[in-house]
């Protein structure tokens, strides 16, 4: 039988192996993480954005690599996911592209209309982003593996909305189908845009781009500050659609 | 009571309490937040809610143990505790951290680390304030008359747990390094030194209660956390599965945490054999009941929850889903909170001379917590397994999931509410205690 003292050995003997083998497999990993994780692509930009999402506590809504909260989307891929012209333009005014949905903060430093800087501080967040989806995650997060016939809007860029865009701007492609659908397929915050170029005039259509606020007061649609020769390409596309 | 000192644990029982009730509120307004019902987002989104919710926690926990060793430790030592008045400076000192740490979330005084929140500045604190707890813990069991294992063990288990905090306040440049020793913190923590703090208090209310002969106990108190650590340390590898370091933590990981469910086994399986052998039927039922729950529970909320999500091939999907929400909510509540309200019961009626332990406050307190968290942990593995195959089986957008899963959220308020009855009841029946009764120890 078990005496009190053997019991104590085993304790103490356990927790030693253990330990060592675990400090040891620490070491193994540490050399290991900066070829993983790509540390020469560590940059100023990279940390400056990695301190964005610290400071902010993005992780208590979202997780990140997995970790974090439940209440808003996995980030680790996003960029593959949405694109960087789409993250950009959402958050500036996250509550602007899901009205009336789960909230996300509207933070005034990726705001430009608020704070000067916001700009370098969404690159920064950006970079974060770019840097994070590069590390070799063992394949987390795993692609979806049963096949369904579900009718749910595409994410912008996905296979199945290639043809469906044939000849779009890559500009369109990347923000506007986040609200809006051409062909059945995009997002259905906004109205379908199919034959849009039958019902408004092409100043119109330039007028309504640029400041939706000007034209129609209280829209939800954000205006997106496209420089003219993006503007110019996308209601030349939109034209097309008659 | 055989200590006046011991008197002191009261003021930490009822701070633990009244944290708990509030971490209950921020529990409500993230539940609500899920059905849409958000109007707070402007003041106290998220993120803040959560951030408080989860602190509360911890330090309720933390609070619950202290005064669990205020009273356990000066019993074992069988001495005054060796200063009571660095006691009270340390409690009011920790209230004044936890206090500021919570308020200043509100003001995005934080950092985005999970469980870590805490700011840096205020570790610094943290640390000074535990370390004043266990100087007083370690001179009182120096210059008591016996040492005992229960309170060796439990003494290594809160001195572990303050050094494992350490490598949570290391500097990194790198996201996937701070992740990696934040698991040295959270992980060795809760299924590591934590266990040994929880063993080592069952393993005092079972000697107490049930009569059996303390060499016995104690020697399988070794044999459990022996298993811990065996399994527990190497175990920390479920959590590198997927967050950047080597595919060879799949393997570590997975065998070793796959172990874990063994410690928590042998804990109920223990604390259940001695309560059948003990000779002596103690009169406070609802103690020795809160003991025998939380080894039960915790087996099933770390060691049986924890299991289903913790092999590899499972945990690909499951990993940063409501799943993990469930399982940490049955875990944390069955080990850790149950231990801390099984100790309050043993020691109130003692610390105060009056018998509260008889009626239906008492008793229902036990079945309506112990139901309502059946019933969250309920609601969050069915949003959590629908959530696996809508969203990351099918490739469903998250939004569109959550919004298919609201329903549940109703559910998971609904059994909340019973739970929080039960808390209530907990709390009212601590309060009809009232203050600690010294007078028959003087005389
Ligand atoms: C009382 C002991 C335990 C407590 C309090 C506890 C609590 C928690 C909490 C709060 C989390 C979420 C952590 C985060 O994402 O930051 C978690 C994650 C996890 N726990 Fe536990 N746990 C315990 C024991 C166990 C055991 C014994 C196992 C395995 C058998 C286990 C398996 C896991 C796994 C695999 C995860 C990761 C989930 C994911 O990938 O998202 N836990 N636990
Ligand atoms: C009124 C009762 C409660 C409600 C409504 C509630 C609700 C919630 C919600 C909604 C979350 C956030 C999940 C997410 O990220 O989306 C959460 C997190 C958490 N709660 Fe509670 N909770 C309650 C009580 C408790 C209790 C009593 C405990 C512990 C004993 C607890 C421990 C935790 C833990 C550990 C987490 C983090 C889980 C993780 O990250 O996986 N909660 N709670
Ligand atoms: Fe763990």
């Amino acid at each position: 039988m078990l005496s009190k003292s053997g019991a104590k050995a085993f304790f103490l003997g356990g927790t030693f192996l253990c330990a060592t083998a675990f400090v040891l497999l620490t070491l193994d990993t540490l050399a290991q993480f900066p070829e993983r994780s790509n540390e020469e692509n560590l940059t100023e930009e990279v940390i400056a954005g990695w301190k964005i999402w610290e400071r902010s506590n993005c992780m208590g809504c979202h997780t990140l690599m997995g970790e974090g909260a439940y209440y808003a989307p996995e980030l680790t891929r996003v960029i593959e996911r949405r694109g960087t012209p789409w993250i950009r333009e959402f958050l500036k005014d996250p509550q602007k592209f899901f009205p009336g949905r789960r909230k996300m903060i509207k933070y005034d430093f990726f705001d430009p209309a608020v704070d000067p800087e916001a700009d370098e501080n969404l690159d920064h967040i950006l970079a974060f982003f770019a840097w994070i989806q590069e590390v070799d995650t063992n394949g987390f997060p795993p692609k979806p593996d049963i096949v369904t016939q579900q009718a749910a809007a595409p994410m912008p860029g996905a296979a199945s909305a290639v043809d469906a865009w044939a000849g779009a701007p890559d500009y369109f492609k990347a923000v506007c189908t986040g609200c809006h659908a051409v062909a059945g397929q995009g997002g259905n915050v906004g109205p379908a845009l199919d034959g849009v170029a039958t019902r408004y005039e092409r100043d119109y259509l330039v007028n309504w781009i640029a400041d939706p606020q000007a034209v129609k007061p209280g829209t939800t649609m954000p205006a997106l500050g496209l420089d003219p020769e993006t503007l110019e390409q996308i209601v030349s596309y939109l034209e097309t659609l008659k | 009571m055989k200590f006046k000192s011991q008197s002191i644990s009261w003021a930490f029982f009822a701070a633990a309490l009244g944290l708990f009730a509030l971490q209950l509120v921020y529990g409500f307004i993230m539940g609500f937040a899920r059905v849409g019902m958000d109007g707070l987002h402007e003041w106290i989104p998220f993120n803040v809610a959560r951030a408080v919710h989860t602190n509360l926690l911890v330090v309720w926990l933390i609070t619950g143990f202290m005064g669990a060793a205020y009273w356990i430790i000066p019993d074992e030592a069988d001495r005054e505790l060796w200063s009571p008045k660095l006691a009270w400076i340390q409690f009011w000192s920790l209230m004044a951290v936890g206090v500021t740490a919570v308020i200043g979330y509100h003001f995005q005084w934080w950092e985005g680390r999970k469980f870590l929140e805490i700011p840096r500045a205020l570790d610094w604190l943290v640390v000074a304030n535990v370390l004043t707890f266990l100087f007083n813990i370690l001179m009182t069991i120096w210059k008591g008359r016996h040492m005992t294992t229960t309170a060796s063990v439990l003494f290594f288990g809160l001195l572990t747990a303050a050094l494992l905090y350490l490598p949570g306040m290391i500097t990194f440049e790198s996201a996937v390094l701070d992740s990696y020793f934040r698991w040295w913190v959270v992980h060795l923590w809760v299924e590591g030194v934590w266990e040994l703090i929880l063993g080592a208090v069952l393993s005092y209310l079972l000697i107490k209660m049930t009569g059996i002969d303390r060499e016995i106990i104690e020697k399988w108190l070794y044999v459990i956390v022996g298993l811990t650590f065996l399994s527990g340390i190497l175990g920390t590898g479920h959590h590198y599965y997927y967050t950047g370091a080597p595919r060879y933590w799949l393997i570590v990981g997975g065998v070793f945490s796959a172990l874990e469910p063994l410690a928590f086994l042998g804990m109920a399986i223990y604390a259940i054999a001695m309560a059948r052998k003990g000779g002596r039927d103690h009169p406070n039922k609802v103690a020795m009941r809160w003991t025998l729950g939380c080894a039960v529970m915790s087996f099933i909320g770390a060691g049986f929850l924890g299991f289903a999500h913790t092999l590899p091939q499972v945990n690909m999907w499951t990993h940063g889903t409501l799943v993990t929400a469930m399982h940490g909510h049955m875990a944390f509540w069955g080990a850790y909170a149950m231990m801390v309200l099984a100790i309050i019961a043993y020691a109130m009626p003692q610390m105060t001379g009056r018998v509260r332990y008889r009626g239906w406050v008492a008793e229902t307190s036990f079945w309506t917590t112990n139901i309502g968290m059946a019933g969250m942990t309920g609601a969050f593995a069915v949003m959590g397994i629908a959530q696996v195959y809508l969203e990351r089986k099918s490739g469903m957008d998250f939004l569109d999931v959550q919004e298919a899963i609201e329903v549940h959220s109703w559910g998971l308020i609904l059994a909340a509410s019973l739970f929080a009855v039960g808390a209530l009841l907990f709390i009212r029946n601590f309060l009809s205690y009232g203050r600690p009764n010294t007078e028959e120890l003087a005389a």
